[in-house]
Formats: structure tokens, C-alpha cells, sequence
């Protein structure tokens, strides 16, 4: 039972003074294993915060980062599972999913966590699925204002993993979930 | 499980009782005549009085003293047995034979305990009185015995297996219901139609079906009634009976090597620990529960009978919640000034030392300052787990388990005869050389220890003892 925050695209302090109260009183530390960050914190404090949350932090590059050195994709096993990172806007088009599912495919991982568009997505196809946590602070992307802060916990226990999706919706935090099972044989397998 | 240190009685063992199985075992279980001559040092030289108190033993303690003098009342209550009056032999012939006989004698012991066990209706204050002068180890017969002086096997032999089903069977509900892991908890009572439905077609693509989590039911969750928080809370409880669990006797290989058979030991007692913790919130975990546990748990995994030692985890659970049920106010912080906390105990220890020996107790209480709590407090709350190696400790609580007063009761009696086995030192000693002693227990003869807690004369004003002369007329 390994629980993984991934989160992302927070644009603090630039676009979003901070993330959403609700939010904090949730995120406390001891209870996550690991974080995913998109990307774009933007600044030391952030990365500070979420180190505090849980020490194994792991970040690829957003192009507003104020820190170059984080890498710009990153790949990592946690039980049975292959997750790969990747900020997003490197994808063009941004958001695309087939073009997202190449770069899935490039990196090898059966769950691929990008963010950059600021909106929830969980997809699945053949080789995988995708995952964008959105933005934590609601921040306003590129492609919209209208945003609602949102992030991701899963809870991966050998071969299946649960989603829980947060958003910050008038005020509230709801909360979904997506089951998904990793057959035995690899993913990109498909029942021919 | 020598009967006596040295001077052993060749013939004590071969003398023979065909028709009172009982009395053998007596032979090797000495102690009433000792008291003549009120000394609590071991035996005098080349002099010693046994009798055969069978049934006498409990109407012994119910007259509050342990003097011999009972002996001749023996007969006539117990109704059993004459008693016998032997004097030795001198040393040396004694101890020439002594090995022999000892083997002889502990073989006796065994095979008088095998019979008793294998009764059908077990006469519990028999086995109390036979279990008090030390269980054989290795074999099954120490865990049986303690199993049943600890009231998890009733007396009767026909019950047993019910009872053992009964209890094993409840103990996997419990770990099934509390210990479970929160994912695997959402797993079994998660959507299990719509999780058929979506795998039989694998090759769908697209956005993945979300679902609505209620009851609080995500691992973030706040609330009190939330599987996930409830389970968060006992992390930190976790990580303590973790912690504690990898410095359980480092010497011994049984808990704390690198073997999977050592980290399946580590983990049953860890489910035990945990469960206790989640069944009695109000004291949850303790540090030193684990060195409770570890002497019931190495015993019954030891078990010679498969069938039993298969079954450790359940019955350790069922007799360390049986043996903690008495001293648990000892671990309360609240409690430790009311009438049933630690304080309190100490204080109890002091007055029966005091009723003891007066000189030894004025000069710990006011010449040295060396108050009980400054080193039995762990004496007591661990039941002397901490303060001998692993053997004696098994050896000891033999006797604490099978003292019809109760556990705490003897041990009392134990840790007023620690200190009065060591008297001529602490009264040469000042403040930090009787707290040195006192909290590194020298080696001492086992044996010999058990000998003064037996004779130890019990506190006439305490409660308890007076409560008992009451109910016995």
C-alpha cells in the first residue's frame, strides 16, 4: 500500500499566492510515500514545502521553474508499477493524448503523469494510462482561466491502483476515484 | 528444574509412593520444613526437613505464616498424606550421587507432569504446586501448563479442543477486522460490479470512469469514521512496537535475526502488540509489552506438538491479554497514584520487606535514599523480564504463574527476595552502589532466589492477604 501524491503546476508566487486552505489542511506529512511533481512550483519555498510533506520528492522541469536543474522527464518503479514525469508543454500539441501516448511509449511506463494544461485527466489507452493532476492552486494555464485546483493521490498496492482525485469545487473538496488493474503480462499487450 | 542446589537425597528419588503419584512430585518440592530456624539463607549444612503437603500447600498460605508447625494440622485437613520428616545425609555422600539423582529426579518430574496433563479433569492446584518448583523445558509440557494456569485451557480436557478452536477462530476475526491494511479494506468492500464489468473488455481506450468516494473513505481524509485516519493513527504506535520489537533480546537468534523464521517471529508478535493497542485504546502500547510477550510467545511457538505451535500467535495473544489483565494499571500514566498503579505496588513492596527484614528496609528507605521506584519499577511492570537471562526468566515465571494468589502477589514476594539476597551488600553499600547493584541484578542461583520468595513471610497488613483470611474463616 504505497500512497503517491502527484501534483503539479502550482505557479507559485507568480499566478497563485499559495495552495487552497482545504488542501493544506489534508496534505500533513507521514501518511505519503512519494510525491510527483509535474513541475512549475515555481520557487524554492515550494519545493521546501513538499519535501516537507514527504522526503522523496520527485520533479521533472515546467518551463516557468526557477530551479534549470530539475530533469525534464523522469522515470520511477514503485511496487509493480512503471511511472514516468513529464511537465508537458515539451508535448506538442499540449494536451494531446496520442502524442502523449508516444511519449509514454518513448519512456516505457504504464502510467504516465503530465500536467501543463491545468486540467484533470485520467486516460486510458493500449500502452498505458495517463494521468494530469492538474494545477494544485487553480492557477490560470495558457489555454484557460477557468481552472479548478485540483491534484492526485494513488494508492498503489501490487498490481492495482487507486485514484483519488481532489478538486476544490465552489469552495469544496470532492473527491473521486478510478480503479485500475495492471494485467500480469505488460500492458501494452493488448487481449488479441 | 533442580530441586536443590546441592545436597540431593539419593534415596528421595527412589522412594516410592505407588499409590499417591502426587506425593513423589512433593518429594522433590521441598520448601515448607525450611522454615524452622526462620532463616532465609539456603539450606544449612547437611540438615534438611521435608514434608509431603500435598493438598496442604493452600491451607498452608491460608494460615498466613509458612512455618513447619502446620505439618501435623496437614494431616488432619488435607486428609491426604502423612507428612514425612527425613534428615540428610552428609555432603559428601550426597554429592557424589547428587548428579545422578538429579537426572533421576527431573525425569520424575517430567513423566508426574506428562501424567497430570494427560488426566481428564486436571487438578489445577496440583499442577500449581508441581509447576512452582520449575517445568521441564524443551517438550510441550511448560506450554501446556502455562496455557492452563493462565486459564486459556479449562480443566478439564475434554473442553479443550473447543476452547482452542473458539479462541483461535476469534482471534482471526479480530485481525481480520482491525489489522487490516485500509486499500485492502476499500478493495473487498469496493465496487465489485463495475470492477467485473470494465475488465472483461480490456481494450477499451479512452477516459478512465470516475467514481464518487463517500463516507470521508480517501487515504486524506480527516474524519474520525474514516477507515484511512483511524489507520493513520496507529502509525505512530506502529513505529514504536517496531522499534521495540528489533531490540527484543538482540542475543537471542528466536527474535532478532536476519532469518525469515526470526521476521515471522517479529511479525506475529507485532500483530499481537498492534491488535492489543487497537483493542484497549486506552493505554494502546507501552514500551516493555514487548518483553511480556516475548517469553509467552517463545514458549508456545516452541512447542514440541506441531498442532500447537502452529497456532502461537492466537494463544500468546489470548494469555498476554490474561497476564496483563492484572498489572495493566501499571502501564497507565494516569493511574500511577491511585490505588491500583504502580505507585501504590512499590509502596507494597516496601512494606513487605519491612515486615522482613526491618534493618535492611530502614537502611534502603532512610540511610541510602534507594526508594523502590528508583529500581523496581521495572522489576515489576516488566515481571522481571529485563533483569535475567532468558532461561531463568522462563524458570521464574514458572513460579509467578503458578502462585494461587496470583502473578503479582509472588512476584512481590520475588522482588522482596532479590533484595534480600543481596542484604550484606546493600548494607555496605551508599546510594549509587546499591542503585548500580540494584538496577545490573547480580547472577545469582535461581533456585536459591525462588527458596527466600517462598519462605518470605507476607505483609500482614496488607489487604489482600487479610481479604483472603476472611473468606477462609
Amino acid at each position: 500500500m504505497v500512497l503517491v501524491l502527484a501534483i503539479g503546476d502550482l505557479h507559485i508566487p507568480h499566478r497563485a499566492p499559495d495552495l487552497p486552505a482545504k488542501f493544506k489542511s489534508m496534505l500533513v506529512p507521514g501518511k505519503i510515500q512519494h510525491i510527483i511533481c509535474t513541475g512549475n512550483l515555481c520557487i524554492k519555498e515550494v519545493h521546501d514545502y513538499l519535501k516537507s510533506l514527504c522526503p522523496s520528492l520527485h520533479i521533472t522541469r515546467g518551463e516557468y521553474d526557477e530551479d534549470a536543474r530539475y530533469p525534464e522527464t523522469k522515470t520511477l518503479t514503485i511496487g509493480q508499477f512503471k511511472l514516468g514525469l513529464c511537465h508537458g508543454h515539451q508535448v506538442v500539441p499540449w494536451g494531446d493524448l496520442d502524442s502523449l501516448a508516444m511519449l509514454q511509449r518513448q519512456l516505457d511506463v504504464d502510467i504516465l503523469v503530465s500536467g501543463h494544461t491545468h486540467q484533470f485527466k485520467a486516460y486510458k489507452h493500449e500502452a498505458g494510462v495517463v494521468i494530469n493532476p492538474g494545477s494544485a492552486t487553480g492557477a490560470y494555464s495558457s489555454i484557460t482561466y477557468d481552472v479548478n485546483p485540483s491534484f492526485v493521490l494513488m494508492d498503489i498496492d501490487s498490481l492495482r491502483v487507486v485514484v483519488y482525485v481532489y478538486e476544490l469545487i465552489d469552495g469544496e473538496v470532492k473527491v473521486d476515484k478510478i480503479d485500475f488493474k495492471k494485467t500480469a503480462t505488460a500492458t501494452t499487450h493488448s487481449a488479441h | 528444574m533442580l530441586l536443590k542446589a546441592k545436597f540431593k537425597l539419593p534415596e528421595r528419588a527412589r522412594r516410592a509412593f505407588p499409590d499417591r503419584l502426587g506425593s513423589l512430585v512433593a518429594a522433590g518440592f521441598e520448601d515448607r520444613g525450611e522454615e524452622d530456624g526462620g532463616s532465609d539463607q539456603a539450606l544449612e549444612l547437611g540438615e534438611e526437613l521435608e514434608t509431603f503437603l500435598p493438598s496442604g500447600f493452600g491451607s498452608g498460605r491460608e494460615l498466613g505464616g509458612y512455618n513447619g508447625d502446620d505439618d501435623d494440622d496437614q494431616g488432619r485437613r488435607g486428609g491426604l498424606v502423612e507428612p514425612k520428616v527425613v534428615l540428610a545425609k552428609p555432603n559428601k555422600e550426597a554429592q557424589v550421587s547428587a548428579s545422578v539423582s538429579e537426572v533421576i529426579a527431573a525425569d520424575d518430574k517430567r513423566s508426574d507432569l506428562e501424567y497430570e496433563l494427560s488426566q481428564k479433569e486436571i487438578n489445577l492446584e496440583k499442577l500449581q504446586r508441581n509447576a512452582s518448583s520449575g517445568l521441564p523445558d524443551g517438550g510441550s509440557l511448560r506450554a501446556k501448563a502455562w496455557k492452563l494456569l493462565l486459564g486459556y485451557l479449562p480443566a478439564s480436557r475434554d473442553l479443550w479442543d473447543k476452547e482452542l478452536t473458539d479462541n483461535r477462530t476469534k482471534y482471526a476475526k479480530l485481525k481480520g477486522e482491525l489489522l487490516l491494511n485500509p486499500s485492502e479494506f476499500s478493495r473487498r468492500n469496493g465496487k465489485g460490479l463495475s470492477f467485473n464489468e470494465r475488465y472483461a473488455d480490456r481494450d477499451v481506450d479512452g477516459a478512465l470512469e470516475r467514481h464518487d468516494v463517500s463516507n470521508e473513505d480517501h487515504p486524506l481524509s480527516l474524519g474520525k469514521a474514516s477507515v484511512w485516519h483511524q489507520y493513520f493513527q496507529f502509525t505512530e504506535v506502529l513505529e514504536q512496537i517496531e522499534r521495540d520489537l528489533q531490540r527484543t533480546h538482540p542475543d537471542m537468534k528466536f527474535f532478532s535475526a536476519d532469518s525469515s523464521l526470526s521476521r515471522k517471529n517479529r511479525d506475529a508478535m507485532r500483530n499481537i502488540l498492534l491488535l492489543f493497542a487497537k483493542l484497549n485504546p486506552a493505554i494502546r502500547y507501552v514500551q516493555g509489552m514487548n518483553e511480556v510477550l516475548a517469553p509467552l510467545y517463545y514458549v508456545f511457538s516452541t512447542d514440541t506438538e506441531e498442532q500447537n505451535a502452529a497456532y502461537a500467535e492466537p494463544d500468546s495473544f489470548a494469555c498476554f491479554v490474561r497476564l496483563l489483565s492484572d498489572s495493566v494499571d501499571h502501564f497507565c500514566e494516569q493511574l500511577d497514584n491511585s490505588p491500583m498503579g504502580i505507585h501504590s505496588t512499590l509502596s507494597r513492596l516496601s512494606e513487605l520487606l519491612k515486615a522482613n527484614d526491618e534493618e535492611l528496609w530502614r537502611h534502603l528507605e532512610f540511610t541510602t535514599k534507594v526508594n523502590p521506584q528508583f529500581y523496581a519499577f521495572r522489576w515489576i511492570t516488566l515481571l522481571l523480564t529485563q533483569e535475567f537471562d532468558f532461561h531463568s526468566i522462563l524458570r521464574i515465571w514458572d513460579s509467578l504463574l503458578s502462585n494461587p494468589f496470583g502473578v503479582q502477589e509472588m512476584l512481590l514476594r520475588v522482588c522482596c527476595a532479590m533484595l534480600l539476597c543481596v542484604k550484606s551488600r546493600l548494607l555496605s553499600g551508599d546510594f549509587v552502589a546499591n542503585l548500580k547493584l540494584l538496577q545490573r541484578y547480580p547472577d545469582i542461583n535461581i533456585e536459591h532466589l525462588l527458596r527466600v520468595a517462598h519462605d518470605i513471610t507476607p505483609d500482614r497488613s496488607s489487604f489482600d492477604m487479610s481479604s483472603n483470611l476472611l473468606l477462609d474463616g
